[in-house]
C-alpha cells in the first residue's frame, strides 16, 4: 500500500463521505427519535398497523413486535433505508474509485509515477474499506446511542445480528460496485445500475416475501440470505450466510484487482 | 549502454493496429527523435514503454530492465511529459507538484518547484482547472524534470507553449542533456527534432521506416534541384530524380542519389541557371513517406 496515495485519496473523498454520512446519520436519528411517539400510542398503534394487508406487512417484515419495541421499529427502517443508502454510497464509490482516474484522464499521471499497478489498486481498495468502515461504524454508534436514549430496554442480541447482516450485505454491494467498475466502461454513470441492483434485489425479496406463489424469487436476492427484520421480536446471526457473502465479496474484489493489473490505459 | 531498447515490440488492439515490430535502441546521453504523423504509433510506443499499455509481443527494456516486470522501479528514473495534460482539476499546480514529489520521494522539492515555476513563469497557486493549456503544459514540464530523471520521455512537448517558453524549455533540455540526461523526443514538428536530436526514428503506420543520424538525413539524402535549360528540350532526368515538374524550359525535382552522378548529368545539359538546395527535414520526412 502506498501511504501518499492513501491519504490523498481519503482527502479527495472526504466531501462525498461527509454528505452521505450526514444523510445516513440524520436518518438514523430521525427514525429513533420518532419511536417514542409511536410507542406512546400503545395498543392503538398495534391495532392500526394490524389492519394493514398481510402481504404488505410481510413484504416489509412487519408484525406485532415491529411496533411494540424500538428494535422492531428500527429494523423496518434499517432494512428499507439505511442499508440501501449505505450500499448505494459504498457501491458507487467502489465502482468509481479506480476507474475515476481513467475517466478523468489522471490515470496517466498516477500510473507513470513509481508505483506498481498492484499498489495503486490495493491502496484504492484500502481507501474504500476505510470509508465503508467509517460510515458503517459511525452509523452503528449513533444507532446505539439513539437506542439508549429513546428506549428503556433494547434487544441488543437482535441489534448485533441485524448490524452483522447489514455489514455483509453492504460489503457484498460494495464489491459488486467494484466489479461493475472493472468490467464496464469507465465512462458509464454507475449510479443507475447500482441503485437498480440494490433497490431491485430489495423489492425482489419484498415481493417474494409477500406471496408464496413467487416465493422462489427470494433466492435471487441477497436480502433473502441476510435478513434484517425481526420475526416475533428476534433475529439470529446466520454465520454460514455471513461466511458465504464474505467469500463471494472477496472473490469479486480479487477478480477486479487482477483485471486491473492487465488493463490497458489507452488515454 | 542502451537506455531504451525495444525488440520487435508489437501492440495491437484486437483487430486494430497499434505498433508492429518496433525495434529501436537509444544510447545513454543521446537525444533521440521519434518522428511520425498523428496516429502513426508514437504515443502507443511511449505508453508501452511506460507500462500504461501491455505489449502484445516483443520486448521493451529501459536501463536493461523489462518494462512490464520492473516498470514501477524504472519509473523512478524517468520523467514523462505527456502531449495531453489531464491533471486533478481540484488541485493547484503547487499541490499537484508536491503530490508528485511525495510519490517520487524527492527531498527538498519545495525549492526545486519554486525555482522551476519562476523559470517558466507559472503561478503555482491557481487551480489547475483555471489554467490555460500552455500553463498546464508548464506544470507538466516541471513535474517531468523536477526529480532530475536519468531519462526524459517527451511526447509532443512544445504544444501549447509560446515561442519564448519553447526556447526556455529547449535551453533547459540542452542543459539537462549536457548533465547526462537521455532524452526521447517524440514530435511531428521537424524543426524541433532538427534542433534537439542526434538521431531520429521515423514511424509510419505503426512500423519504423528508418532510423537515421540527423546529420546524415540532412546531408546525404535528398537534394532539391531547380534548373533552367537553354533550349526547349526536355531531356530524360537522371536516375534518382523524383517529383519532377516542368514549366516550359524550367524544371524542379528532388534528387536522391550520389551527388557525383547528378553533376555528371548536369554536365551534359545546356544549363542557363541552377539552384541546388539542402532539403529541410520536412522534405526528407515527406520523402520517406512517399517511399
Amino acid at each position: 500500500m502506498n501511504t501518499v496515495l492513501f491519504f490523498k485519496e481519503l482527502k479527495r473523498n472526504r466531501k462525498n463521505t461527509l454528505i452521505w454520512s450526514s444523510i445516513v446519520l440524520g436518518f438514523t436519528l430521525m427514525i429513533l427519535s420518532i419511536y417514542p411517539s409511536f410507542s406512546h400510542m400503545g395498543e392503538d398503534m398495534v391495532k392500526l398497523m394490524s389492519n394493514l394487508p398481510e402481504e404488505y406487512a410481510k413484504a416489509f417484515g412487519m408484525d406485532e413486535a415491529t411496533w411494540s419495541s424500538i428494535i422492531g421499529f428500527y429494523a423496518t427502517y434499517y432494512g428499507i433505508y439505511i442499508t440501501l443508502l449505505m450500499g448505494i454510497y459504498t457501491a458507487s464509490t467502489g465502482a468509481t474509485i479506480i476507474g475515476k482516474e481513467e475517466r478523468d484522464g489522471t490515470a496517466e499521471f498516477l500510473l507513470t509515477r513509481p508505483i506498481s499497478r498492484g499498489s495503486v489498486a490495493g491502496t484504492k481498495l484500502a481507501v474504500l474499506l476505510t470509508l465503508f468502515v467509517i460510515v458503517y461504524a459511525v452509523q452503528t454508534l449513533v444507532a446505539i446511542a439513539g437506542m439508549t436514549v429513546f428506549a428503556d430496554t433494547v434487544n441488543w442480541d437482535a441489534f448485533v445480528a441485524m448490524h452483522i447482516h447489514g455489514f455483509f450485505l453492504i460489503a457484498f454491494f460494495t464489491s459488486a460496485g467494484v466489479l461493475m467498475g472493472s468490467v464496464l466502461s469507465v465512462k458509464l454513470n454507475y449510479m443507475g445500475p447500482i441503485v437498480g441492483l440494490i433497490f431491485g434485489t430489495y423489492f425482489l425479496n419484498a415481493i417474494a416475501s409477500a406471496s408464496d406463489t413467487v416465493g422462489f424469487l427470494a433466492y435471487f436476492s441477497p436480502y433473502h440470505y441476510m435478513p434484517l427484520t425481526l420475526e416475533q421480536g428476534e433475529l439470529l446471526v446466520d454465520p454460514w450466510a455471513c461466511l458465504g457473502f464474505g467469500i463471494v465479496s472477496a472473490m469479486m474484489l480479487v477478480f477486479s484487482y487482477k483485471r486491473y493489473l492487465k488493463r490497458d490505459i489507452v488515454g | 549502454m542502451n537506455v531504451i531498447e525495444t525488440v520487435a515490440l508489437t501492440k495491437s488492439y484486437g483487430q486494430q493496429r497499434g505498433i508492429d515490430k518496433v525495434s529501436i535502441a537509444v544510447k545513454k546521453g543521446e537525444v533521440f527523435g521519434f518522428i511520425g504523423p498523428n496516429g502513426a504509433g508514437k504515443s502507443t510506443t511511449i505508453r508501452t514503454l511506460l507500462g500504461l499499455l501491455h505489449p502484445t509481443s516483443g520486448s521493451a527494456l529501459l536501463f536493461g530492465e523489462d518494462v512490464v516486470k520492473q516498470g514501477h522501479l524504472l519509473r523512478q528514473r524517468i520523467g514523462y511529459l505527456p502531449s495531453e495534460v489531464d491533471y486533478y482539476a481540484e488541485m493547484t499546480s503547487r499541490e499537484l507538484l508536491h503530490y508528485h514529489a511525495d510519490l517520487f520521494g524527492i527531498t527538498g522539492a519545495t525549492k526545486k518547484i519554486e525555482d522551476l515555476a519562476q523559470y517558466f513563469e507559472l503561478d503555482l497557486d491557481r487551480p489547475i482547472a483555471d489554467l490555460s493549456f500552455g500553463n498546464k503544459k508548464k506544470c507538466a514540464i516541471i513535474q517531468a524534470v523536477v526529480h532530475e530523471p536519468e531519462l526524459l520521455i517527451l511526447d509532443e512537448p512544445t504544444s501549447g507553449l509560446d515561442p519564448l517558453m519553447q526556447n526556455r524549455f529547449f535551453e533547459l533540455l540542452e542543459q539537462r542533456n549536457a548533465d547526462g540526461t537521455t532524452i526521447f523526443f517524440s514530435s511531428h514538428i521537424l524543426s524541433e527534432i532538427q534542433r534537439m536530436c542526434d538521431r531520429a526514428a521515423i514511424i509510419r503506420d505503426g512500423e519504423i521506416t528508418a532510423v537515421e543520424d540527423i546529420t546524415t538525413l540532412l546531408s546525404k539524402q535528398m537534394k532539391k534541384v531547380r534548373l533552367v535549360l537553354q533550349n526547349g528540350d526536355r531531356p530524360e532526368l537522371p536516375e534518382g530524380a523524383k517529383h519532377a515538374e516542368w514549366i516550359g524550359n524550367k524544371v524542379h525535382f528532388d534528387y536522391v542519389g550520389p551527388t557525383q552522378d547528378l553533376l555528371g548529368w548536369l554536365n551534359q545539359q545546356l544549363v542557363l541557371d541552377l539552384t541546388l538546395s539542402e532539403p529541410d527535414l520536412e522534405s526528407i520526412f515527406m520523402n520517406y513517406y512517399r517511399r
